[in-house]
């Protein structure tokens, strides 16, 4: 049976099981079974022939058939219908309106991974009444059919389905049904279980709803009122899967050769620091300080003997090990720095390392004046040896 | 169809006839009433007729998974079921006996 078949068996059904909704519920959904089960078959029966009309021809409208069933069965006459109020429409439209709120809403919660707890257990707990009005409330499925929303939302699906390739990939889709509602089960279980604390309420409820799911699958099929519990579901688990899949996108994107430098915002001091004034003169027993007024700490091994370091004041003595020993030489640079305008200033360290300039601003956590704006870069560096 | 009273017992007679030798879903049913000559009968009329009899203890049902379409529903009849059919029968003999014996030779 194609969809749009199917889809009309379904309203015939709606129907019918409407005209029967007086009696009790358990004997409605023994009849729903037994001649539901009939009409699905007689509409089977007719294969491309199927038109909603030839199957009224051939049953009889589905109040008729009610009507009829009713009569052999000897069940007691339907109680004349009360005169439609707006009352039933508000309350219609309310479990209408409850269940795409909570569909959006279930989605919405699972890609976000959760946000959003105090307005989500409100429209939860919205869509909850909802579902219990539909089941507890005889007649309502049939308002909510009859309300314009649902009969133009009934009529864009028919138009719909019309569409060849769309009803090809709607059939496609049915066969793979059953397999999507224990992975629909499994995705929201599955989610809540990864997403939220073991030991969080939610997930007892997404465990709850999931085996719930898991039931209206096969039965919002004939009887609509469990899609007040299926597609919450759905909306959930689509979300979940986009958040699965989400993740598994950005982690198989990681690639560590290619991924971009991060520079991160720890200050990392190299070992040694040189400080020039104006003139090109080095400067000795300087303190450092970054802009939050921490001291860019670094530590330091001196010869056995010495103590160890871990201070701000630089520059450090450097430490030579050759033939001699081990030895420290008191922190000057071992190079010189030309700066326009000043005498180039000549230290007799001997070089050790590579020569290097290090330009470091030097914000004092007590001084208000704003910094340079131009800090002029020395214009030779030589070495001394 | 006429569901007046005579008929309804009509009914009854011949569904619990048709299940007293293979149990049936309501469609078989449906089918051996039809290929046994009463074409006129209403779907409804079969489907409402199994319910009444099942509720009256006549019929006992199981179901039956069905790998393509809905789960079928089998009804097969009961001690109560056969007594009924056999008091009905003769009940039904006994009438159309009485139903020829008017209509004479004219009918």
């Amino acid at each position: 049976m194609n969809t749009q078949t199917n889809t009309e068996v379904q309203h015939y059904l709606d129907a019918m099981r409407e005209a029967l909704s007086d009696l009790p519920a358990a004997e409605v959904g023994e009849i729903m079974d037994d001649a539901g089960a009939h009409v699905v078959e007689v509409a089977e029966e007719m294969g491309d022939e199927f038109t909603l009309a030839a199957l009224t021809d051939r049953l009889g409208t589905p109040q008729a058939y009610a009507q009829e069933l009713r009569a052999a069965a000897d069940y007691p006459a339907p109680a004349p219908a009360a005169p439609t109020s707006i009352q039933p429409m508000l309350v219609a439209r309310f479990a209408l309106w409850s269940l795409v709120a909570g569909t959006v809403m279930a989605f919405a919660f699972a890609t976000s991974r959760g946000d959003g707890e105090g307005l989500t257990l409100l429209v939860g707990l919205v869509a909850a009444v909802g579902a219990l009005l539909v089941f507890r409330q005889k007649g309502l499925l049939a308002d909510i059919s009859r309300l314009p929303e649902t009969v133009a939302l009934n009529e864009a699906l028919q138009r719909a389905e019309r569409s060849e390739p769309l009803r090809v990939f709607l059939t496609s889709l049915r066969a793979w049904q059953p397999a999507w509602w224990v992975g629909r089960a499994l995705l929201i279980a599955g989610v809540g279980m990864l997403a939220y604390r073991v030991r969080s309420p939610i997930v007892l409820v997404l465990i709850v709803l999931a085996a719930l799911s898991l039931l209206a699958g096969p039965k919002a099929k004939t009887d609509r009122r469990w899609l007040w519990i299926s597609l919450p579901a759905t909306g959930f688990a689509i979300g979940g899967l986009l958040l699965v899949l989400a993740s598994m996108t950005s982690w198989l994107d990681y690639r560590p050769s290619s991924s971009p430098v991060s520079y991160t915002t720890s200050t990392r001091v190299p070992d040694n620091i040189y400080v020039f004034d104006k003139d090109g003169k080095p400067l000795t027993d300087v303190h450092l300080y970054d802009e939050d007024g921490q001291p860019l700490n670094t530590p330091w091994h001196g010869c056995n003997g010495s103590p160890f370091r871990d201070d701000n004041r630089f520059p450090r003595p450097q430490v030579v090990h050759d033939e001699n020993g081990c030895r420290e030489i008191p922190g000057v640079p071992p190079f010189t720095i030309v700066i326009p305008g000043a005498a180039p200033t000549v230290t007799t360290t001997p070089v050790t390392g590579q020569p290097s300039v290090t330009s470091t601003g030097q914000p004092s956590v007590t001084s208000t004046a704003p910094p340079p704006t131009q800090s002029v870069p020395p214009t030779a560096v030589v070495p001394t040896s | 169809m006429d569901t007046s009273q005579l008929l309804k017992g009509v009914l009854d007679l011949a569904v619990l006839a048709v299940l007293r030798k293979e149990d049936g879903y309501g469609y078989d049913v449906l089918r051996r009433l039809r290929q046994g000559g009463l074409d006129g009968v209403g779907d409804a009329s079969v489907y409402g007729t199994l319910r009444r009899l099942y509720n009256a203890g006549l019929l006992t049902s199981y179901v039956v998974p069905s790998e393509e379409g809905p789960h079928r529903k089998y009804y097969s009849l009961n001690e109560p079921g056969r007594a009924r059919l056999l008091e009905s029968g003769k009940t039904w003999k006994s009438f159309a006996q009485a139903l020829d014996d008017l209509l004479g030779e004219g009918a």
